[in-house]
């Protein structure tokens, strides 16, 4: 009799028997919303932007926020714009945005206030390539635009994918975000020292400095001047013509850059003085700003213009260890004239390598 | 619901291009809608929602029926869900790859899909908890807890989680994510992979359960412990300390429903192990639940605080959330399938041999990823706490994508056989009348 009467109870009694289970879901839902929605939006809890937040939305001269005529949203300024792309591509998948206690060298840490302006968030929770957090400010606009095209050329090793696929116009926006990234960190004065001992000469100062008995970077007498600099400093890894094939380059992981490569037509003066200042992370390449002066490196920067570069890379292997074969194995192949010996033709020759002769 | 073997393929095929990229970073430059970014959301969501999720369903609808000793509700209705569901994931993926996306990890869908979901979602669960109802058995069977516990909370956590429904700023998005990114693990696939698990291996075994008792502690625990754990994908942020620390207790805690449901599935087996020898179903869920023991111990340490230092930020995570979803709930609910393809259709398993072939091209294809992964996030481990530049350190990591490639390829391979052999089993005619399903052979075969 008892079953009977449990079977009884179970049957579903027209609208009360789902009166209980819609009270539960309803209360449930009721508590969440309460917890997760209305408490953090009360006007006194919201999270409150600091004075790093950075602004997403473009505001009119008054500073008041300008708004869509047809939807009434707020429209979003070149960072924002650049912000939904870096949610769109996934760069959070790889890059994190927050700087942990223990991590060295990504700056300072990132307080709650900090992201006030931003959703969806792209804190990020796993790193396959560095933290962002203070990226802004650290490299130039070009040097980003061209990495992203091509992540391998600027750094070697690196397993990011290229996003040649965006529109010039997206990869400005991209950049304008990445150049905000703890960019008001890094500006303001109090924070100052914190970021002195982690990029000593970063930045506007860089470029200050690099002013600093600046050369005539088309002239042959700079690039002469740069062709004794680059033999004594550059040659025994990129070798005596820069096709990469120094006798350092043997015993290289990761090999010196071949300067034949066509890809170096479109660096800029900047861009090469930059790269010979900062070195390349996580390579051989020293960050030469520690020893030479700004104007030793413009002269490099005039020599480095004259290199042959030719539609394909010259690849010339270095075999030999034997220092005899140093001169003629670092030498250009037969026919190919380096601009350089064309450029100071008519200058006096130095007489020290340089061969056209290969064999 | 085999449906989900489709996405399987295609979401395993994606996941592996993914992989590929890593070793060969140029692969397909050029490409927007194959680019590693863009594949990324696409795997992770046509894998989780599109297999796991509807194989797990798929089997629910099956599983609560049979524990209520009735019909299914509306079997209308539950085509209805299955023909949304599969719209749903055929356009988010095509959405993903082209780039419209929340922005949001495992969140990734866009609105309109978000919705699809959620209807198709609710509609299962009114389905079930009105079979339920119905029910001719008064005692509930521990799977019914599990799986009606699942069907109740993931809803509430899909709602919560996605940005269409609630949105908001800053570090509050980023805790929300979590919320959800957690807990459709804790809550949907763990709850719904231990409960298939739980029917399984005393059907097959043909014991009852070793313990009632501590089932439902299982079940009881793993409820109250697992809804606060997402911020400890967080801890070191400026999330405030208390939320920290209430995620890293809760996490640590739930070490004591894993023992207790591990305990409880071993015991059960015990004096029933040569069964893997011959049972295949029975052979992947206790493979899957030696997973479970790895990652789920692997889970309340690397929660904590100390180990999570070191830990957080490298592939090592990405081994642990593989072994949760591939290892362990994967191998649960392709036992599931193989069991229940014969039991519906009342047909023998086309070919017993590619099922051979299919378990073991599986694990040892898993075994190779999970190692991978794991020795490259110790790498990356040293490389973040001595604090080297990224590119200094990223090269020594080439072998492991290499051999995680690999180990992706013969998962891969795996699949295909799997979906190869569930079609020609469809094609096959019944072997046995309706009546007889009931008493239809596990699958067989010589000890391998």
């Amino acid at each position: 009799m008892s079953d009977d009467n449990n079977k009884q109870d179970l049957k579903p009694q027209g609208i009360k028997g789902y009166l209980l289970p819609a009270v539960v879901v309803a209360f449930s839902f009721a508590v969440i919303y309460t917890v997760v929605v209305a408490i953090p939006n009360l006007p006194s809890l919201k999270s409150k932007p600091s004075e790093y937040a950075i602004e997403y939305i473009e505001k009119d001269k008054d500073g008041s926020i300008k708004r869509d005529s047809k939807t009434g949203k707020p429209v979003p300024n070149q960072a924002g714009r650049g912000r939904a792309i870096y949610a769109r591509e996934g760069c959070f998948y790889c890059h994190s945005q927050f700087v942990r206690p223990q991590d060295r060298d990504f700056g300072s840490r990132v307080r709650a206030g900090d992201y006030a302006n931003e959703t969806p968030n792209v804190l990020g929770t796993s790193r396959t390539g560095p933290d962002l957090s203070n990226e802004g400010g650290k490299l130039p606009d070009e040097w980003h635009i061209a990495h992203l095209k091509d992540p391998r050329f600027y750094t070697p090793g690196s397993i990011m994918p290229s996003f040649s696929f965006l529109s010039d116009e997206e990869l400005k926006d991209l950049v304008a975000y990445l150049q905000t990234l703890g960019r008001k960190r890094f500006d303001d004065p109090a924070n100052r020292h914190i970021y002195e001992a982690y990029f000593p000469e970063a930045d506007e100062a860089f470029w200050k400095a690099s002013e600093h008995h600046k050369p005539n970077v088309d002239s042959a007498a700079a690039a002469n001047a740069g062709a004794g600099i680059y033999r004594q400093n550059c040659a025994v890894c990129h070798g005596l013509n820069g096709l990469g094939n120094g006798p350092n380059a043997l015993a290289m992981a990761k090999k010196p850059a071949n300067f034949s490569d066509p890809k170096y037509k479109k660096y800029s003066n900047e861009t090469w003085y930059w790269r010979v200042a900062e070195g390349v992370p996580g390579t051989r390449m020293p960050r030469w700003k520690l020893k030479l002066e700004p104007q030793q490196m413009w002269y490099l920067v005039a020599f480095l213009k004259t290199l042959p570069q030719d539609e394909k890379p010259i690849i010339e292997p270095y075999q030999s260890i034997d220092s005899a074969a140093w001169q003629s194995q670092s030498a250009l192949p037969a026919g190919i004239v380096s601009n350089y010996e064309k450029l100071s033709a008519g200058a006096a020759k130095s007489g020290t390598g340089g061969s056209t002769n290969a064999h | 619901m085999l449906s989900a073997i489709v996405w399987l393929v295609i979401g395993m095929g994606a996941g592996l291009l993914g992989a590929l990229e890593f070793s060969f970073p140029d692969l397909t430059k050029g490409v927007a809608q194959l680019s590693f970014t863009r594949l990324r959301p696409a795997h992770v969501n046509t894998v989780a929602f599109g297999w796991l999720s509807m194989a797990n369903v798929g089997a629910c609808l099956y599983i609560i029926p049979a524990l209520c000793k009735t019909k299914l509700f509306s079997e209308k209705l539950a085509n209805f869900s299955c023909y949304l569901w599969n719209i749903a994931i055929g356009v988010g993926f095509i959405t993903l790859a082209n780039g419209y996306t929340e922005g949001r990890e495992y969140a990734e869908y866009r609105e309109p899909i978000d919705i699809l979901i959620v209807i198709a979602l609710g509609s299962v669960s009114y389905n079930l908890f009105r079979t339920l109802l119905t029910r001719k058995v008064k005692k509930l069977y521990v799977s019914v807890w599990y799986i009606m516990g699942a069907f109740f909370w993931m809803p509430i956590i899909y709602i919560v989680g996605n940005r269409t429904f609630v949105a908001m700023d800053g570090l509050n998005d980023g805790i929300l994510n979590w919320f959800y990114g957690h807990n459709i693990l804790g809550m949907w696939f763990t709850v719904l992979g231990v409960g298939i698990a739980y029917y399984m291996l005393p059907k097959m075994s043909g014991k009852p359960i070793w313990s009632h008792s501590l089932s439902m502690f299982g079940f009881w625990t793993i409820a109250f412990f697992y809804a606060p754990t997402g911020t400890h994908h967080l801890l070191q942020s400026p999330v405030p300390e208390w939320l920290k620390a209430l995620a890293v207790i809760f996490s640590a805690a739930l070490v004591i429903p894993v023992i207790s449901v591990l305990v409880n599935f071993y015991m059960t087996m015990k004096g029933s192990w040569w069964m893997l020898t011959t049972n295949m179903p029975i052979r992947f869920v206790l493979t899957g639940a030696f997973w479970y023991l790895i990652t789920c111990i692997q889970g309340p340490f690397q929660a904590t605080r100390g180990i999570n230092w070191y830990i957080h930020f490298t592939q090592w995570v990405v081994g642990h959330a593989h072994a949760a979803l591939l290892g362990t709930f994967t191998f649960f609910v392709i036992g599931a399938l193989y069991y229940g393809i014969q039991r519906i259709t009342g047909k023998r398993i086309y070919s017993v041999r590619l099922v051979k072939w299919h378990y073991w091209l599986l694990l040892i294809g898993f075994t190779l990823f999970f190692l991978a992964l794991t020795i490259a996030g110790l790498q990356q481990s040293v490389g973040w706490a001595l604090g080297y530049p990224v590119a200094q350190w990223s090269l020594t990591l080439m072998p492991m994508w290499l051999v995680r490639s690999i180990g992706g390829t013969l998962m891969f391979f795996s699949s295909c056989l799997f979906a190869y052999n569930i079609y020609m089993t469809l094609r096959e005619q019944p072997i046995s009348s309706a009546l007889e399903i009931k008493v239809a052979v596990p699958i067989e075969g010589d000890s391998n």
